[in-house]
C-alpha cells in the first residue's frame, strides 16, 4: 500500500475548521489525480473473480473500562487506538461518502465520526473485535479493489471512481453479484456504525429530530398538535378511528 | 459501630432488604445490614442528561456493562468477575447479580403491577404449581402501604388482572405517546385492552424526592429520586431513624447455628481486607436475591441440617422460575417520517397490554395455563449504536431513509408466567468456589410445553396487532427459538418458596423458615409462583408485611 500525501491525511479529533480544510484539500487532490494515471485498462479488472484480503490481525489486548467506570466523567480514550493513519484516512473518506454534508448539516468527519470508528474497532470487547476484523478486511478489500480497477488506492481515486466502487458494494440484495456479497455485508456493518456515530453526535441528534433529554417542569405534555393531527390521520387511514384510545 | 447493638441482621440491600430494614427500623428495632457490593449514592453517581456520544462506544452494551455504559449497575451483570456459576448438562441459565448498595433496584424497569387473586391461587384453579399460603385480600392493604411509600403512577383500570389500589394511593400516569396510542387502537379492534402502566416513578413530589422531569432513562439511576430505588428512599429513611447501620463490601459466606440448630448469626468476608468476620444476631433475614439466599442456605451445613439450613423439605434451590420473554417488532409504514416532538416521557411504558385472558382461561379456550402481558417498545428515543437499522446505499438518500424509519418501529416484549418444573432448580457445585472460597451455584433449567404454548399465542397476538397497524411481519419463529433463555428476564424466584406445610415449602407465610424460627427469607425466593407481573413490588410488599409481623414477635418476645 503506497503512502499518501500529508495534505489528505485525516487526523482524528480535528476541529471543525481543520476538518473543513481537510475536506477541501481532499477535493482538490482528488480532482488533481483524476487527470493523471487513469487508464481504461483498469476497468478490465472489474471482471476479476472475487478477492478477499488475507490479513493477520493481532488480537486487541488492552483492558475494557471495567465494571465500575466513572459515569459522570466518562473515560475519553479508554483503550489504545489502533487504526493506522492510512486506515483512518480511508475511514474518513468512506464516512463522508456515507454521510456527506447537506446544507447546514455537517458531514460525518465534521462531527468526528472516524474517531468513534477508531475507538470502536480498537475496543477489547468481543463484539467490537468481530467488527474490527470485518472492518479492517473491508478497508483492505476496498484498497485492493481500487488498485485492481484503477491502479491506485481508494484515497487517490477521483470521486467518480470512488463512487463506482461504492455503488457496487453498498447494496446487498439477492441480485448482488457474488464477488460483492461478502464486501457488501462488511460494508453494511461499517455503514451502520458510521450512521450511528453521526446520529449520536449533537448535530446528528438535531438532524434526526431527537427532542428529548431536556427537563420538563410539570406534567409531561404528550403529543403536540401536529403529532396528534398525524395520529388522527393515520387512525382514519387504517380504519381505526372508532377504536381510538380514551383515557 | 461499637455502641450500636443490633438485634436483626439483614443480608442484602435491594427491594426486600431495603423494605425490611425500613420497616424494622421504623418499628424501633436496631438493624445491621450487610451488602456484598460497594456503597452507592445515586444523587452523585447517576449519569443524568448524558448523551450516547459522550460515552465509550456510543453507550452500547459490553461485557463490562451489560445494559450499556450508563446503566446504573455497578460491578454486576450476567457475570461477576471471579464469582462464577455453573450450569448442568444441556441447561442454559443466566444469573444477573448487582454488587452495590440498593442492588437491582438501582436499574430496574420500575414496572409495578399488583398480583391479583388469580395469581395467589393458581393451583386451586388449574392444578399446577403451588398456591400461596394466603389470598389477595390478605395482601391488599400491604400493597396500599407499599405503593404509598414507593410512589406508583398509574390508574385503577377496573380490569380483572389489575386489582385496584385504594383511593388516593396512585399518582397520575403520564400522557400516552403516539405509537402507544396507535397500538391501543389496533389492539382494541381485537378486544385487547391497552391501559396506563403502573410504574414506581413519581409524577408528584414525595418526601424529599422530586417528581419526574421526563428526561434521562430510569435505568441510569435517578439523582432526583423520582424513579424508585432503595438508595434514595428506604435506606436513607431507615438510617435517619438511627436504627440502621450498613456494612458494604461484606460478602456473606454462611449462616451460623448453635447446637440446637437455632441461628446465631452469619460469617462474612470483608472484601477489602479479605478477612472473615462473625456477627451474632437475634434474628437473621436473608434478602440477598432468590438464588443467592438459597446458595447461602445450601452452603450452611450443620449437624442438624446436613443438606443445608432450613432444608428439611428438600425444597431449597428447587422450583426455580424466571419470567418468559419473547420479542416481535415491525416497521409501521404509517409512522414513517412522522412529526417530531419530545417523546422521552418517563422513559418507560406509558401504556401497556395487561393480561386479558382470565375469562378465556375459565372457559377452557386457551391451550396454556398462565397469562402474560406485553410491554410496548417504540418512540423517538435518543439515538444509539443501532439507530440506522438495515438501510442500504449511502449518502443523502440512505440518511433520509434512516430518518424516516426513526420512531416508526414498534416492538412487543412478551412477559409471561412460568410454572415450576422438576428440571428447573439450583444446587451447589462442590467442585467450584468463587474468589471468597464460597462454593458456587449450579443451575438446571428447562421450559415446559406450558411456556412454549404461551409464547406461541403471544407471538400470534403481537403479529395480529402489528398487521392491524399496517406492518409487515412475515413468518413467526417457532416458540423454542423465540423464548428467552432462563434467567434472561432477571425475575428468578421460588428457590425458598413459602407454603402451608413444612413438607413442601421452606418458609411459612411470614417468610419465617419452618426449621428455624429466627431465620427469615424476604426476597423473591419465597414466591410460591411467578406471575407475569414483575416481582419487585410484591417483594417489597411481602417484606413490609412480614417484617411488621416479625417486629411484633420481637416486641412480644416470641422470637
Amino acid at each position: 500500500m503506497s503512502t499518501i500525501n500529508d495534505k489528505y491525511m485525516y487526523r482524528s479529533g480535528m476541529s471543525r475548521r481543520d476538518s473543513l480544510k481537510w475536506l477541501s484539500a481532499l477535493a482538490v487532490s482528488s480532482a488533481a489525480v483524476a487527470s493523471v494515471g487513469f487508464s481504461s485498462d483498469a476497468y478490465a479488472d472489474k471482471s476479476t473473480v472475487g478477492h478477499w484480503p488475507d490479513l493477520k490481525l493481532k488480537p486487541i489486548t488492552g483492558k475494557g473500562y471495567g465494571t465500575d467506570p466513572n459515569l459522570i466523567i466518562p473515560p475519553e480514550s479508554p483503550w489504545p487506538l489502533t487504526l493506522t493513519t492510512e486506515q483512518l484516512t480511508l475511514v474518513a473518506i468512506l464516512s463522508d461518502i456515507i454521510v456527506p454534508r447537506e446544507g447546514d448539516v455537517p458531514s460525518a468527519t465534521e462531527v468526528d465520526v472516524p474517531a468513534v470508528i477508531n475507538e470502536w474497532v480498537s475496543a477489547p470487547y468481543s463484539g467490537q473485535q468481530r467488527d474490527r476484523s470485518t472492518i479492517l478486511h473491508a478497508l483492505a478489500w476496498i484498497d485492493d479493489e481500487a488498485t485492481q480497477r484503477f491502479n491506485k488506492i481508494f484515497a487517490k481515486l477521483n470521486t467518480n471512481e470512488q463512487i463506482a466502487i461504492i455503488d457496487d458494494i453498498a447494496y446487498r440484495t439477492p441480485t448482488t453479484p457474488e464477488e460483492f456479497q461478502q464486501i457488501a455485508k462488511a460494508f453494511a456493518r461499517f455503514r451502520n456504525l458510521v450512521m450511528a456515530a453521526f446520529f449520536c453526535s449533537p448535530a446528528g441528534m438535531k438532524d434526526i429530530g431527537y427532542m428529548g433529554n431536556v427537563p420538563i417542569a410539570g406534567d409531561y405534555p404528550g403529543p403536540d398538535k401536529p403529532a396528534q393531527q398525524h395520529l388522527d390521520n393515520i387512525l382514519a387511514e387504517l380504519g381505526l378511528t372508532e377504536f381510538a384510545y380514551k383515557a | 459501630m461499637s455502641n450500636f447493638k443490633h438485634q436483626v441482621l439483614i443480608v442484602g440491600s435491594g427491594a426486600g432488604g431495603g423494605m425490611a430494614a425500613y420497616t424494622l427500623a421504623k418499628a424501633g428495632h436496631k438493624v445491621l445490614m450487610l451488602e456484598a457490593g460497594r456503597d452507592y449514592d445515586p444523587k452523585t453517581e447517576s449519569s443524568m442528561f448524558k448523551s450516547n456520544s459522550e460515552a465509550p462506544l456510543m453507550g452500547t452494551s459490553t461485557s463490562d456493562k451489560n445494559f450499556g455504559f450508563y446503566d446504573a449497575t455497578v460491578d454486576g451483570g450476567w457475570q461477576v468477575p471471579n464469582e462464577p456459576y455453573t450450569t448442568g448438562k444441556d441447561s442454559t441459565f443466566y444469573w444477573w447479580r448487582a454488587r452495590m448498595l440498593g442492588g437491582r433496584t438501582n436499574h430496574w424497569g420500575r414496572y409495578s403491577l399488583r398480583f391479583s387473586e388469580h395469581d395467589f391461587k393458581g393451583k386451586t384453579r388449574d392444578g399446577l404449581g403451588a398456591d400461596w399460603p394466603f389470598e389477595y385480600k390478605d395482601l391488599a392493604p400491604w400493597y396500599d402501604k407499599t405503593e404509598e411509600i414507593v410512589g406508583i403512577c398509574g390508574t385503577n383500570t377496573g380490569l380483572d388482572d389489575m386489582p385496584p389500589s385504594s383511593e388516593g394511593i396512585l399518582q397520575p400516569p403520564p400522557t400516552p405517546r403516539v405509537p402507544e396510542l396507535l397500538v391501543a387502537a389496533a389492539a382494541k379492534k381485537h378486544n385487547i385492552p391497552v391501559v396506563p402502566m403502573h410504574r414506581a416513578v413519581l409524577t408528584r413530589p414525595k418526601d424529599d424526592r422530586a417528581a419526574c422531569f421526563y428526561a434521562t432513562p430510569c435505568g441510569h439511576g435517578c439523582s432526583i429520586g423520582a424513579a424508585f430505588q432503595t438508595t434514595t428512599s428506604l435506606i436513607p429513611m431507615a438510617k435517619a431513624t438511627g436504627n440502621l447501620k450498613v456494612i458494604t463490601n461484606a460478602m456473606v459466606k454462611s449462616v451460623a447455628t448453635d447446637d440446637n440448630g437455632k441461628v446465631t448469626g452469619v460469617t462474612y468476608v470483608d472484601k477489602k481486607s479479605k478477612q472473615e468476620h462473625n456477627l451474632t444476631a437475634r434474628v437473621v433475614i436473608l434478602a440477598a436475591s432468590a438464588c443467592e439466599s438459597a446458595r447461602l442456605l445450601l452452603n450452611s451445613k450443620g449437624k442438624h441440617h446436613p443438606n443445608g439450613l432450613a432444608n428439611s423439605s428438600g425444597q431449597v434451590g428447587r422450583n426455580l422460575m424466571d419470567t418468559t420473554g419473547a420479542w416481535l417488532s415491525g416497521l409501521v409504514p404509517a409512522l414513517k417520517g412522522r412529526p417530531r416532538y419530545n417523546e422521552d416521557g418517563h422513559t418507560g411504558n406509558h401504556l401497556f397490554i395487561p393480561w386479558w385472558g382470565h375469562k378465556a382461561h375459565a372457559n377452557g379456550e386457551l391451550d396454556f395455563p398462565r397469562g402474560y402481558h406485553f410491554e410496548i417498545s417504540s418512540g423517538f428515543g435518543q439515538p444509539g449504536a443501532g439507530v440506522s437499522g438495515n438501510v442500504q446505499g449511502y449518502g443523502t438518500k440512505a440518511k433520509q431513509i434512516v430518518k424516516e424509519h426513526y420512531g416508526a418501529y414498534v416492538g412487543f416484549a412478551l412477559r409471561g408466567e412460568m410454572l415450576p418444573n422438576k428440571h428447573s432448580y439450583m444446587e451447589i457445585d462442590d467442585k467450584v468456589t468463587d474468589q471468597w472460597g464460597i462454593p458456587v451455584a449450579k443451575f438446571h433449567f428447562k421450559w415446559s410445553e406450558h411456556e412454549l404454548k404461551q409464547i406461541e399465542h403471544g407471538l400470534k397476538t403481537a403479529k395480529q396487532i402489528l398487521e392491524t397497524m399496517g406492518a409487515e411481519v412475515g413468518e413467526l419463529p417457532p416458540a423454542e427459538k423465540a423464548i428467552s433463555r432462563g434467567g434472561e428476564i432477571i425475575h428468578e424466584v421460588g428457590t425458598t418458596r413459602m407454603g402451608s406445610s413444612p413438607k413442601d415449602s421452606v418458609t411459612n407465610q411470614w417468610g419465617q423458615t419452618w426449621d428455624c424460627n429466627n431465620l427469615f427469607v424476604m426476597d423473591a425466593g419465597v414466591f410460591a409462583s411467578n406471575p407475569h407481573k414483575n416481582c419487585t413490588l410484591t417483594i417489597m410488599t411481602l417484606a413490609m408485611r412480614n417484617s411488621t409481623w416479625l417486629a411484633e414477635q420481637l416486641d412480644k418476645g416470641e422470637i
